[in-house]
C-alpha cells in the first residue's frame, strides 16, 4: 500500500524527522529532540502536530443539521455556528464507529473531521443519510492541519498570527494569513490550551514555517499519543471501536438522550439499562516501566480487566494506562498487570492522570 | 550512524567490546535510534547464566519493547545499575555509560564469530 503523504512532508524531512505510518499515512513520529522532550515542551511552552491526517468532510446545505443529529451523538442544538463539538458516530450495536470533532463553520456548513482511518467510512455513512438538501464532500485534500498546542501556544502565536491565537475554547473563526483565509479551532487533544489550523494546502508551508518561527517547537505523534494518555483522552483502535460504545468508554456526557433518535441509540438505551460492563479507568502504575496494551489486569488471582492504552508519563515519571475494568473495580482499588510475567503494581485512579497547567 | 570500529557486533543489534576473558555489552547506536527515548531497562541479573540468543534483558522505549539477546555463551559478573535510574544513557551515550552489562566468557572463540563494524555497518545498510 502507498502511504499518503502530507502537505508538509517535504518539511519534516528537512527537519530530520523519524517517520512512521500511522492510518495509511507516513507522518512523523519525532522530531531531532524526541518523544519524550516533545512532550514536555507541550506541557510547559508550545508545541505544533502536523495532523493533515486527520480527515475533514464537509456536510452542508439546508439539510445539514438534521442528517448530523442523526448521524452523531451529542447534540449540535446545544451549540450555534463559529462552535465546535466533540461527538461519536455510533454503529446500529452501539458499536463507536468513530470519534469525531465537528467545525460548525457557517449556519449550513460543517467541518466533521474523523480519524485517519476512518474517513472513507464517514464519509459513506453520512452520504448514506444524506438525501436531499445534503451534500457530503472529503475536503482532506484541499488542505493541511496544524495543532498548536500548551500553556503558551497562544501568546507565542500571537506575534505572527494574532487572531488566530485569539480563537475561543471549542470555537472556529475564519483568519487572514497573508491574503490566504484559514480556519482556526480551539480544539486539540493533548489536555492542554491551544488551538488547530486548517489551511490551504498550497499555504501549508508558510503557515508551519511562521508557528516555528517563534520558537514554537515541531512534535510528533510519539508525543502525540502520550500526551493524549496522559489526558486520559481516548484513542480510536484502542478506547472506543468495535464491541465498546460510548458508555463502555465512560464518555456518556457525550450523548444527546433528549435530542431524538440517532443510530445506535436504541442500543446504548438498552446497555444503560441493563447496566456498563466493563468501563474504561485509569491506572497509575508503580516504576518506569511502561505497561502496554492488551496486559491483562489482576485483582488477587482473578482476572479483572485489560490494558486498552498504556506508556510512560512523561510528567509523572512512571507508567500509566488506561484499561477496561469489570464495573465492581473502583477508584482507588489495587490491582496488577501481567508485563510478560512480571507483576507491575498498580491503582486505580480518576482521569485525566494530568490537569492542564494554569 | 556511529559504529565504533574496535567493537564487535551482533546481529540482533547488540555491540560487544572484549575486556581479556569478559565482554561489556550494549546496544548500538543504530538500535537506540530504531528503539526511540527509552524509559525502562530490565537490567540482568548478576550470576545470571545466560547462552548466547536467548532474551536476556529488556529495553522499553516510548514506541515499544525490545529483547536483549545474549551475543555469548557465559555468565553475566557485574550489570550498570545507573540505568535503573536513568535509562536515557542507553540514547545518550550508548557506547559510552549506556552499557548493559560484563558476561564472563564461557568459550572466547565464541567472538570470532560476531561481526566487525563493517560487516554491521553493511547489514544496518549504514
Amino acid at each position: 500500500m502507498t502511504l499518503k503523504l502530507s502537505p508538509l512532508d517535504a518539511a519534516h524531512r528537512a527537519l530530520g524527522a523519524k517517520m512512521t505510518e500511522f492510518g495509511g499515512w507516513d507522518m512523523p513520529l519525532n522530531y531531532s529532540a524526541g518523544t519524550l522532550a516533545e512532550h514536555r515542551a507541550c506541557r510547559t511552552s508550545a508545541v505544533a502536530f502536523d495532523v493533515s491526517h486527520l480527515g475533514t468532510v464537509r456536510v452542508a446545505g439546508p439539510g445539514a443539521f438534521d442528517a448530523l443529529q442523526r448521524a452523531l451523538t451529542n447534540d449540535l442544538g446545544k451549540v450555534e455556528p463559529g462552535r465546535c463539538q466533540y461527538t461519536h458516530s455510533l454503529d446500529v450495536d452501539g458499536s463507536v464507529a468513530d470519534d469525531i470533532i465537528v467545525w460548525w463553520r457557517s449556519a449550513e456548513i460543517f467541518d466533521v473531521m474523523p480519524n485517519a482511518s476512518n474517513t472513507d467510512r464517514i464519509v459513506g455513512a453520512l452520504q448514506a443519510l444524506g438525501g436531499d438538501g445534503v451534500t457530503v464532500e472529503d475536503v482532506g485534500a484541499t488542505r493541511a492541519v496544524i495543532a498548536v498546542q500548551g500553556p503558551q501556544a497562544r501568546s507565542m502565536l500571537s506575534a505572527v498570527m494574532p487572531e488566530a491565537a485569539a480563537v475561543g475554547r471549542f470555537r472556529c473563526i475564519d483568519v487572514d494569513f497573508d491574503g490566504t483565509t484559514i480556519v482556526a479551532a480551539g480544539t486539540g487533544y493533548t489536555g492542554e490550551d491551544g488551538l488547530e489550523l486548517a489551511v490551504p494546502v498550497d499555504r501549508a508551508a508558510d503557515v508551519w514555517r511562521a508557528v516555528l518561527s517563534v520558537g514554537i517547537e515541531p512534535a510528533g505523534l510519539g508525543a502525540r499519543d502520550t500526551l493524549r494518555l496522559e489526558a486520559g483522552l481516548p484513542l480510536h483502535g484502542h478506547e472506543l471501536g468495535a464491541g465498546i460504545t460510548t458508555l463502555n468508554a465512560g464518555l456518556e456526557w457525550v450523548v444527546s438522550w433528549t435530542k431524538g433518535d440517532f443510530i445506535g441509540r436504541d442500543a446504548l438505551a438498552a446497555q444503560k439499562e441493563a447496566g456498563v460492563s466493563p468501563i474504561l479507568r485509569g491506572l497509575s502504575v508503580e516504576g518506569k516501566r511502561p505497561p502496554r496494551a492488551d496486559m491483562a489486569v489482576m485483582s488477587g488471582e482473578q482476572r479483572v480487566g485489560t490494558v486498552s492504552s498504556g506508556n510512560f508519563s512523561p510528567m509523572l515519571e512512571h507508567g500509566i494506562a488506561l484499561a477496561f475494568l469489570d464495573p465492581g473495580i473502583e477508584v482507588g482499588a489495587d490491582v496488577a498487570l501481567d508485563a510478560r510475567g512480571t507483576l507491575l503494581t498498580a491503582k486505580v485512579v480518576d482521569l485525566p492522570f494530568i490537569t492542564k497547567a494554569g | 550512524m556511529d559504529t565504533p570500529a574496535e567493537l564487535r557486533y551482533s546481529s540482533d543489534h547488540e555491540w560487544i567490546r572484549v575486556e581479556e576473558s569478559k565482554v561489556r555489552v550494549g546496544i548500538t547506536d543504530f538500535a537506540q535510534d530504531n528503539l526511540g527515548d527509552v524509559v525502562f531497562v530490565q537490567i540482568p541479573e548478576v550470576g545470571a547464566v545466560v547462552k548466547s540468543g536467548d532474551s536476556f534483558s529488556e529495553v522499553e522505549s516510548t514506541k515499544s519493547v525490545s529483547d536483549i539477546y545474549a551475543p555469548v555463551d557465559g555468565t553475566v559478573v557485574e550489570v550498570n545499575e545507573l540505568l535503573e535510574s536513568q535509562p536515557e544513557l542507553l540514547n545518550s551515550d550508548p557506547y559510552g555509560d549506556g552499557w548493559i552489562c560484563v558476561i564472563e566468557i564461557s568459550d572466547p572463540t565464541q567472538v570470532d564469530g560476531l561481526l566487525d563494524a563493517a560487516g554491521y555497518q553493511a547489514l544496518t545498510g549504514d
